[in-house]
């Protein structure tokens, strides 16, 4: 077992590795973790996820920009493969568990691939149907998964007129589940004329809005 | 004075009666005259004719064009798709031709009169020289081609972890530019062709300000002064999306005498008067969304900012939407642009 002074140091790498996209090191320092017996929750959610949360901060500053995310994202990613064999069943709660998609007849998934980095380093159960996902296709999946919010994304001015109808599905099957929206054509007034329950500007800011939709649910 | 004098008119630098109305507006169109979104990708004859009707209905000064947002990727080798069902308004990419950097040091310069989209194109170039209208030619800028090119993943991974394939990739698609524009000047007299170029990954969304100076910055740079060396006087530039920081970086970019500017909503016309107003016409930026989504009234009165806020740029302004028209816009909001145009855009 590791000592608290050296849990502290291979914490601090992880988070550091992560933040410098430093995919090697971060793999490096996730074994260390793994070979000192460090419990695999503690290590992914106090180093890697507090990592990804400095980045997130980082974005929403504009110290950091897409490139620098991707790659954090490949840090972490790393880490998450090297620490999740290694997860206790009794080590962590019920994840919360989220939908992602990009909306039908848009194929740009840049913004929502960040906006999935940032769930899964949060914790939650990601559900992500990719681009260019039919309409009927969210309703479908969040009755299978049990979903308590729906992250839906369009670049296009074209597909984000699908939002309005994929809620109303959704609304149909569940009355209970919450949907986020975000892409470069909406804004928090379009957000909330298409019934959205929450409208994220940007990927730093998902994860953050979708836990005040929860609470206000 | 005529839809095509007035735009004429301030390209030459002379006085116009009102504020000229620009668009590019494929999809809608295709909507307007009852063709289909593809048509006006694929059919040049068609995308031309439904576009002078829609011009002359909306009095629409400038264009018409042909091009699309993903230029690169399929005139390279890869794969794209032609807009279908309700919700896609543009071709979009099914596979790139590079995805690593073997796919890199493999590619080969396209054949610029047959490959992808530049058959059609030059088409379409050939109705424009007929009816008397400007020869332009729609690329992507040299980082969005770029961008097409690979997934623009990648290219932002390279940029930070490989910069010299990133450096590579810009090369090739600059060579491309040239080599399209050199075409187009061959057939048409460069004087005559106006590049039209689009630049949205470029934007502060995907990368900082450095990453702009040091990617694309030179690249562009470059290639617009190697446009202007072959003879070409006007260069229209859509500086699409968050570019408020690159600002300083785009002002040291030659555009011709006067260049063309277009922006987004999110850089105000003030901002790209204080930058551009003294080389360029400054055309925008009524916001697409509230184009589709908005009131006639908003509409309206969105457009009457605009023109009140530019209509007295040194080397003139033209109203257009901040990016392309969506195709799904109603009707009626589109003519109220025209119409804010009538109540406020008159000169003298």
């Amino acid at each position: 077992m590791a000592s608290d002074e050296k849990k502290a140091e291979i914490l601090k790498g992880l988070h550091d590795s992560v933040v410098e996209y430093e995919e090697e090191k971060t793999v490096e320092v996730a074994n260390e973790a793994v070979a000192e017996g460090l419990d695999a929750f503690e290590a992914i959610m106090g180093g890697l996820a507090k990592g990804m949360e400095t980045v997130g901060d980082l974005y929403v500053r504009q110290e950091y920009f897409v490139p620098e995310l991707l790659l954090c994202a490949d840090a972490l990613y790393a880490g998450l493969e090297v620490l999740k064999p290694h997860l206790k069943a009794e080590s962590h709660a019920e994840p919360r568990k989220i939908i992602l998609g990009v909306v039908e007849g848009d194929i740009h998934d840049i913004g929502k691939n960040l906006v999935k980095v940032m769930f899964d380093a949060a914790g939650w159960q990601v559900f992500d149907l990719g681009a260019d996902v039919k309409i009927e296709r969210f309703a479908e999946e969040q009755k299978k998964c049990g979903a308590q919010v729906v992250g839906l994304s369009a670049l296009m001015t074209t597909s984000m007129l699908a939002i309005p109808r994929i809620i109303k599905t959704l609304r149909d099957s569940d009355s209970t589940v919450r949907v986020l929206v975000g892409g470069a054509p909406l804004n928090p007034d379009i957000a909330a004329s298409y019934g959205a329950d929450g409208y994220a500007d940007n990927a730093g800011e998902a994860v953050e809005q979708a836990m005040k939709m929860l609470q206000q649910a | 004075m005529s839809n095509s004098d007035r735009a004429e008119a301030l390209l030459r630098g002379d006085k116009v009666d009102r504020v000229p109305l620009y668009h590019f507006l494929l999809g809608f169109c295709a909507r307007n005259v009852g063709y289909t979104t593809v048509d006006m990708y694929n059919n040049a004859e068609k995308s031309f004719q439904a576009q002078l009707w829609t011009f002359e209905q909306y009095g629409i000064d400038g264009g018409p064009d042909y091009g699309y947002a993903s230029y690169g990727g399929w005139e390279f080798g890869g794969e794209i798709k032609m807009p279908e069902g309700e919700w896609q308004q543009a071709p979009s990419h099914v596979n790139f031709p590079v995805n690593t950097e073997e796919d890199l040091a493999a590619l080969a310069m396209p054949d610029v009169k047959t490959a992808g989209s530049l058959p059609l194109a030059m088409e379409f170039s050939k109705l424009q020289q007929k009816h008397g209208k400007p020869i332009t030619v729609t690329l992507g800028g040299n980082f969005s081609v770029a961008g097409n090119i690979c997934p623009p993943s990648t290219l932002c991974r390279w940029m930070l972890k490989k910069p010299d394939a990133a450096h590579r990739i810009l090369q090739i698609a600059s060579d491309h530019i040239l080599d399209v524009v050199r075409y187009w000047s061959d057939t048409f007299g460069a004087e005559n062709v106006i590049p039209n170029l689009w630049e949205p990954m470029a934007a502060n969304d995907i990368i900082s300000p450095k990453q702009f100076e040091k990617f694309a910055l030179p690249y562009i740079k470059e290639t617009n002064e190697k446009m202007l060396g072959m003879g070409i006087k006007h260069i229209l530039y859509h500086i699409c999306g968050e570019q408020n920081a690159n600002m300083p970086l785009w002002a040291q970019i030659p555009m011709g005498d006067p260049g063309m500017v277009t922006f987004g909503h999110q850089v105000k016309l003030s901002t790209a008067i204080e930058y551009f107003g003294d080389s360029c016409i400054i055309l925008g930026n009524v916001l697409p969304a509230l184009i589709q989504t908005g009131t006639p009234q908003q509409v309206y009165d969105a457009s009457r900012d605009c023109i009140l806020e530019a209509k007295d740029a040194p080397r003139g302004f033209m109203l257009m939407p901040g990016c392309e028209l969506p195709p799904m816009s109603p009707f009626f909001n589109v003519y109220m642009m025209k119409k804010a145009i009538e109540d406020f855009g008159y000169y003298g």
